[in-house]
């Protein structure tokens, strides 16, 4: 071994042990050796030491040796080498196999004798590490490894590679110092001329010798040697010139192997960049997702803490205004509990499409997920009923004489309200009677003949048995003609376009330009508030903001009917607008509508008077909801805008391709039907916009309803759908 | 693959310190920027290799264990290094495994082949001198035994 052929400074750096004994070549290879010998190697020890067992001065020697030789290590590979069928390979020289037996035994001594070289964890570690190694796959070499081998690469690239360059260098002066000229002028343009003495000083030579590197210090040195030698202006000889194109060809074709090199490890990290890439984000959606569940615990908490203070507000025997009741706001439900299967959906899919409807959906709604929806649609005066579980039609809402423009549905109650004026209100609970019951026409008539008479006042057709008393009465003791139908409202002289309740508390809004107030407990209309008016006396409390002309001026004036074409869908197809009123809310005294001038206005259901009007649309307000802190509104001006319910200001804009016809939203997300196939979400905390299109509609959606993460959806094409949001 | 391999020889010629030196600072340098070129770290473990001091060959044999796990493309290549890292170290034996394992692949590598009968040689002599050990061992325990049953006999 190459002991005797290292330059002297190599000492300082080798075990002293093993520079001083004679046997350093069987010391390298054999004091590492700790645990080398795998096979039969135990029995045999055993056995050579079973006579001496109970001899203790003789054995010592061997006992001595048998901590070194028995490694764990080698008991087990005693026992897994012989099974492997790779190993059958090494055992081909298994006639040798006592050979090999003793060939461990023979390095004992040896490792004895220069024990001084402990054995380290590492040398342990890499003969542990055989077995796993060995057991790897070896594919084809492939890519780089098949072009460039490493010692390709090591010679190429080790610091010896450059040496005959230098030395061309060196009989080459003068080429060297024009090269030099040139590499100075590039240094000095780059700035980098003052710090290139610093450099050399600080780093070896040596040291700096690196793949990018090199060649610009063995200039350097090159050019130091090159003056030297300037002067002395060597004439070469033809051999020289010959060995020296020689060494050229091969100095480039280290090069080429060099590029290779790089060029290589450049795609690998581009791969790995991407990889990384990959990861970042599932990461960052990862995030964007606990922050979604912190926000929804935080709803959660919010809702279990308002029934708290609820209950203990209600065993104190104050009473509260019956909008704070526990379950009184659509908005405000609590946690709502889904079939566990349900977060296995995967999310943005529909993955139940209800088909029975002919024409585009009217309006919707569903009691809870997996619960009772009512949907309804265009010139059809039979709401649906479906169960949610099984998505099957339970039965229909007989009653109304025009289609239904919308529905709310809160437990078994649901109520309607159709183009006839009319609102009724049904109980779920008894919609399957629906099919036996056959005095369809009769309470139509009983309605219309109450409906002449009470017209003007707006009282409520009084029905003989309201729903307190069937409520009470579910055994039956009811006319079983009765049917779901509970009570029919009337007053409102033209259709009925929108509809809110709460408890006992409701408001439609209407064709005829009204909102009513009704009190479903008696059926009374308490109030009326005119929008009409409203408009004529602008509010004095709206900030700063001028009434403008009004948007939709033949509406606003004449008294007669409110007509808007809408803008086109996305499939082109577009319809005539008659809702004016679009959407009312209601929370404890505080009412909020949106209507056909394009205005958001807020009104005091105390005095039925508006205090407050946004303005901002251009288009009728087709939609709305509020919180807290915001209401949001859709329009047909294509845009939903976030208004801040204390200062009236707009919060946010959202700007879309086609109107707006329905949205519902939480603090985390808006969720909007905007006369496109695909459902629109936009994630209030990412800012960012998605689409449900997997399984979606094929026509443009025009209603929505969700909650927590159930969607129900219905569209122009006539279908329902229903999402896992 | 190319038979671009060293034959056993090379592997006993180490590198000069000062070009050691060379590959080991590529290597940290490379290590301390947070990414390592293979062709880097075989130089170092390659260099190591070569080295007479056998505290570097174990590192050295450690780096090309690790270039054989994070590259399977090399890994065939990596056989017949490792196969001489064991070699140098005296680990005869599992430089047979990683020898045979080429073989296995490649029948015809002159180099492993060369590496095959130089690793038999050095387990043939080993086992002389164990097999002399041994028979020593046997000798001393043969004489001992007799002598104890002489005594144990004549004490009778």
């Amino acid at each position: 071994m190459a002991n005797s052929g290292g330059p002297p400074n190599k000492d300082k750096k080798r075990n002293p042990r093993a520079a001083l004994d004679p046997l350093t070549t069987d010391a390298m290879a054999g004091s590492s050796t700790s645990s080398s010998g795998p096979s039969k190697l135990e029995v045999v020890s055993k056995a050579i030491m079973a006579p001496f067992h109970r001899r203790v001065d003789s054995n010592r020697i061997l006992s001595e040796l048998a901590p070194v030789i028995m490694t764990p290590r080698m008991m087990s590979s005693a026992g897994t080498v012989s099974s492997r069928p790779k190993a059958s390979l090494r055992d081909k020289s298994s006639n040798s196999s006592h050979a090999l037996d003793f060939a461990t035994l023979g390095r004992a001594p040896l490792r004895m004798t220069l024990g001084g070289r402990r054995v380290t964890s590492r040398d342990l570690q890499i003969v542990e590490a055989t077995e796993e190694l060995l057991d790897a796959e070896v594919p084809e070499p492939e890519g780089v490894a098949s072009d460039v081998s490493f010692l390709r690469g090591f010679n190429a690239t080790i610091p010896s590679a450059e040496k005959s360059r230098s030395r061309r260098r060196q009989t080459r002066n003068l080429e060297v110092g024009e090269k030099l000229g040139l590499k100075r002028l590039g240094m000095s343009a780059r700035g980098l001329l003052t710090e290139e003495e610093g450099h050399e000083s600080v780093v070896s030579e040596e040291d700096m010798v690196m793949v990018g590197d090199r060649g610009r210090k063995e200039r350097a040195r090159g050019r130091r040697r090159g003056r030297e030698s300037m002067a002395a202006g060597k004439k070469l000889g033809v051999d020289e010139l010959r060995r020296q194109s020689d060494e050229i060809k091969r100095d480039k074709e280290n090069l080429h192997v060099k590029r290779k090199l790089i060029n290589n490890e450049i795609v690998e990290i581009t791969h790995k960049i991407e990889a990384l890439d990959k990861i970042r984000q599932k990461l960052e959606r990862d995030l964007l997702k606990l922050q979604e569940e912190d926000l929804e615990l935080e709803d959660e908490l919010e809702g279990v803490r308002e029934q708290l203070e609820v209950q203990a507000s209600a065993r104190g025997g104050s009473q509260r205004p019956s909008s704070m009741g526990p379950q009184s706001s659509r908005r405000r439900k609590g946690p709502v509990f889904l079939p566990s299967e349900h977060d296995d959906l995967p999310p943005g899919v529909a993955f139940m499409s209800l088909e029975s409807h002919q024409t585009p959906i009217t309006a919707l709604d569903f009691s809870e997920p997996y619960g009772t929806l009512v949907t309804a649609s265009q010139e059809d005066t039979q709401p649906r009923v479906w169960d949610l579980l099984t998505g099957e039609e339970i039965g229909r809402l007989r009653g109304h004489r025009g289609s239904v423009k919308c529905i709310q549905v809160e437990g078994n109650m649901c109520l309607t309200g159709g183009e006839d004026g009319t609102v009724r209100l049904w109980d779920l609970e008894r919609v399957d009677e629906d099919d036996d019951w056959e005095g369809v026409g009769e309470l139509s008539v009983v309605a219309e003949e109450t409906d002449e008479s009470h017209e003007d006042d707006g009282l409520l057709v009084e029905k003989p048995n309201d729903l307190k008393s069937i409520r009470n009465d579910t055994n039956g003791s009811l006319p079983e003609k009765t049917g779901p139908c509970v009570r029919v409202l009337e007053g409102h002289t033209k259709a009925v376009s929108t509809i809110y309740f709460e408890d006992d508390c409701l408001v439609t809004g209407a064709s005829d330009k009204t909102l009513r107030q009704w009190d479903l407990s008696t059926g009374q209309c308490v109030m009326t508030m005119d929008i009409l008016w409203a408009i004529s006396h602008p509010t004095s409390s709206t900030p700063g903001s001028t009434l403008p002309a009004h948007l939709i001026p033949g509406a606003a004036a004449a008294a007669g009917s409110f007509a808007v074409p809408t803008p086109p869908y996305a499939d082109g197809s577009w319809e005539m607008y008659q809702d004016f009123v679009g959407a009312v809310q209601f929370w404890g005294y505080a009412l909020v509508s949106g209507s056909g001038d394009g205005a958001v206005r807020m009104w005091d259901m105390r005095t039925g008077q508006p205090h407050r009007t946004l303005l901002g649309h251009t288009g009728p307000v087709t939609c709305l909801q509020f919180d807290e802190l915001h209401i949001a509104s859709g329009s047909l001006d294509k845009s939903i805008r976030i208004w801040d319910l204390r200062t009236g200001g707009i919060f946010e804009t959202l700007k879309y391709d086609h109107a707006v016809t329905a949205l519902q939203f939480d603090s985390r997300k808006i969720v909007a039907a905007t006369g496109e196939n695909g459902i629109k979400i936009y994630n209030r905390t990412s800012m960012q916009h998605s689409t449900l299109l997997t399984n979606g509609h094929t026509r443009p959606v025009e209603r929505l309803r969700y909650m927590d993460r159930y969607l129900v959806s219905g569209g122009r094409d006539a279908m329902v759908k229903i999402w896992a949001l | 693959m190319p038979t671009e391999l060293p034959y056993a020889a090379d592997a006993e010629v180490s590198l000069s310190y000062d070009e050691l030196e060379v590959l080991r600072l590529q290597y940290e340098k490379e290590v301390e920027a947070g990414h390592v070129t293979i062709q880097t770290k075989f130089n170092y473990a390659w260099g190591l290799v070569k080295s007479p001091v056998s505290e570097d060959q174990v590192e050295g044999v450690r780096l090309l264990q690790e270039i054989y796990r994070s590259e399977p493309a090399r890994r065939r290549e990596c056989l017949y290094y490792l196969a001489l890292g064991h070699y140098k170290m005296g680990n005869y034996d599992d430089a047979k495994k990683f020898n045979g394992l080429l073989l296995e692949k490649e029948p015809s590598n002159l180099q492993a082949h060369s590496l095959q009968t130089l690793v038999d040689q050095r387990l043939a002599r080993d086992g002389y001198i164990g097999m002399a050990l041994a028979g020593g061992a046997a000798a001393i325990g043969t004489i001992l035994l007799a002598g104890l049953i002489r005594r144990a006999t004549r004490s009778k």
